[in-house]
């Protein structure tokens, strides 16, 4: 049996070997061989002048051994820091094949070492800012509509939430347990590509701000219902004595107490805001995720992503600031 | 005082339960115009759920209130109650002044904006008009330079005088207090008792509910005892504070207070 089994492969090993020209044909595999021997052995000089026997072709002739011999060159070339020679060999493929998608790239990649690292990355700014800029202006109108609606949608869910008319009352928990309870991303899926089967088609924008808005009224609505609550009740009673209606009460005593301790957890919902923003890039608004994302798959340029995550951290930390300011402001009457 | 004339406050047959305890239990008071009356009694007594119930703050199980004569709070018909409505019972409170124990005070607005609150919300009043009165009340209190204070910077004597002018602005028809000094520091107390006592001389109807037996004696008219919802004993300072005073239960409570 192994006597059998030895045979067969020494059989094979022929067979290969006989066939084997047929399938070399004219090519230049001796020579890449050669050269890649060379390499492995650390002579890159005696590597370079093997591959540059490789001619560019004549006639109708395949240049395929051509391509790779040169682009092999420009790699070792490059790999020794000789970027000079290195897109002298890029170019003598792109002089035959223009459009030679690796010799472009190599070039393109080429060139950018050339230029100091804060020169390139300020070509990437000025090149990916102002389509990163309308995005991120995309993304501040979201974020003030969204902060303009939700604290009136919280204050009447709020409301509705502590009132005493039953269905009022569950109608508002209800709000606040479905707009809770499922992913923001569900929701606006749901009302982009969801609602037009309904008859109802809506911008992009328009639902944005309503997903947006209907979402932050829920969780502010629990905020502000907190907020309310946490009022001393004597308040309450302090301003009924004096013969104000509930409203009254609600709006000139209560409420105003709570803009203070309101403060810190809507500002937390609000930086939370500028960054859920980043979701709606999925129901074709482009704001600046999208934006960014867009810059990215174009030019595999990281920079467009750190750009983007820049402005969003200096969009969070200018409300950060905004909202300590109204904080301190709210609860200046508490100083002694 | 005569006691001719038509009772300003009477509660007929008041009761008030807290699921199975009686705070209040079917009493009959009247108050008439000019009149101070005192109620004394130990804690939880139910001296504060009396006052309380009077402008409605605390909603009563049985009972007629009249205010005036007319009946408040509640309306009878056909052999049920119902509540009135809401702007009726803010009708009513607004010429019921309230000073609470623990001030109460507005913290988001200035002593004037606190006094001011009640004319210019409650009674529509213009800005400036209100701003007039309330200026008017604060220094009646003695508080005058205190206007565009916050709360907040007050001491709880300046707090309760505050109090008092933000009651006195709806130029009520008669002001409860509901132990107004009891959350004051003693050297607090006498500037507080000071007001009230201006105000009884300007022939204010007032109840008070106290621990200052002190100043029940010197202020009040009538004085009440009460107890478990009830009222013990009802006479002039002279007739409870006196030393013929045989009641076991009034005399040790009067011992350990004084």
């Amino acid at each position: 049996m192994k006597y059998l089994t030895g045979r067969a492969a020494t059989a094979l090993l022929f067979l290969c070997l006989a066939v084997s020209p047929l399938f070399a044909g004219n090519s230049y595999d001796r020579t890449f061989r050669e050269a890649s021997d060379l390499m492995a052995q650390g002579e890159l000089d005696q590597a370079l002048s093997v591959l540059q026997n490789i001619p560019p072709p004549s006639g109708d002739e395949e240049g395929t051994a051509f391509i790779s011999a040169r682009m092999q060159s420009a790699r070792i070339h490059a790999s020794r820091n000789d970027n000079g020679k290195a897109l002298e060999a890029c170019r003598e493929v792109l002089n035959l094949y223009p459009d030679n998608s690796e010799a472009l790239n190599f070039e393109a990649a080429l060139e950018r070492k050339e230029i100091p690292r804060w020169r390139s990355f300020l070509a990437d700014c000025v090149k990916f800012l102002p389509v990163l800029g309308k995005g991120a202006m995309m993304t501040l109108l979201l974020v003030l509509c969204t902060m303009l609606i939700s604290p009136f949608g919280g204050l009447l869910i709020a409301l509705g939430r502590i009132s005493t008319i039953p269905p009022l009352s569950g109608l508002c928990w209800f709000i606040i347990w479905f707009f809770r309870g499922t992913p923001l991303l569900l929701q606006l899926f749901f009302i982009y590509y969801g609602l037009p089967s309904a008859g109802i088609t809506l911008s992009p924008m328009l639902s944005a701000v309503i997903g947006l808005g209907l979402n932050y009224s829920a969780y502010l609505g629990e905020i502000i219902r907190g907020a309310i609550q946490s009022i001393d009740h004597g308040q309450m009673e302090a301003a009924k004595a004096i013969g104000m209606n509930y409203r009254q009460a609600m709006f000139r005593i209560i409420i105003p107490q709570t803009y203070k301790r309101l403060m810190p957890p809507i500002g937390n919902e609000f930086i939370a805001l500028i960054k859920d923003t980043a979701l709606v890039s999925t129901i074709a608004m482009v704001e600046l995720m999208r934006s960014a994302d867009q810059m990215f798959n174009t030019y595999f340029n990281i920079t467009a992503l750190v750009l983007a995550a820049i402005i969003y951290l200096a969009m969070t930390t200018l409300f950060t600031f905004v909202f300590e300011k109204i904080e301190y402001r709210a609860g200046i009457y508490e100083q002694r | 005082m005569s006691k001719d004339n038509e009772p300003l406050l009477a509660l007929e047959k008041i009761t008030k339960r807290y699921r199975n305890i009686v705070a209040v239990n079917r009493i009959n008071l009247e108050v008439f115009p000019g009149e101070k009356l005192v109620i004394i009694g130990p804690s939880g007594s139910g001296k504060s759920t009396l006052l309380r119930s009077i402008n409605l703050l605390e909603e009563i199980d049985e009972g007629v209130i009249r205010f005036e004569g007319r009946e408040v709070g509640y309306t009878t018909k056909n052999g049920r109650r119902h509540h009135d409505t809401p702007s009726a019972i803010c009708a009513l409170r607004a010429e019921i002044g309230m000073v609470f124990q623990h001030f109460h005070l507005f913290p988001h607005m200035t002593a004037l904006g606190n006094v001011m609150e009640g004319p210019l919300t409650v009674q529509r009043k213009p800005s400036e008009e209100a701003r007039r009165i309330a200026a008017g009340m604060l220094e009646k209190v003695g508080l005058s330079d205190k206007m565009d204070v916050f709360p907040a910077t007050l001491s709880g004597g300046q707090k309760q005088r505050v109090a008092i002018a933000r009651a006195l602005a709806m130029h009520p028809r008669i002001m409860l207090f509901d132990e107004p000094t009891s959350a004051l520091d003693p050297e607090l107390v006498g500037e507080v008792f000071e007001t009230i006592h201006k105000l009884a001389d300007e022939g204010m109807t007032m109840v008070i509910v106290t621990h200052h037996m002190g100043f029940a004696r010197e202020l009040a008219d009538r004085v009440i005892f009460m107890e478990s919802g009830s009222f013990l004993a009802e006479g002039t300072p002279v007739e409870l504070f006196g030393a013929n005073q045989t009641n076991e239960r009034i005399r040790s409570f009067l011992n350990r207070l004084i």
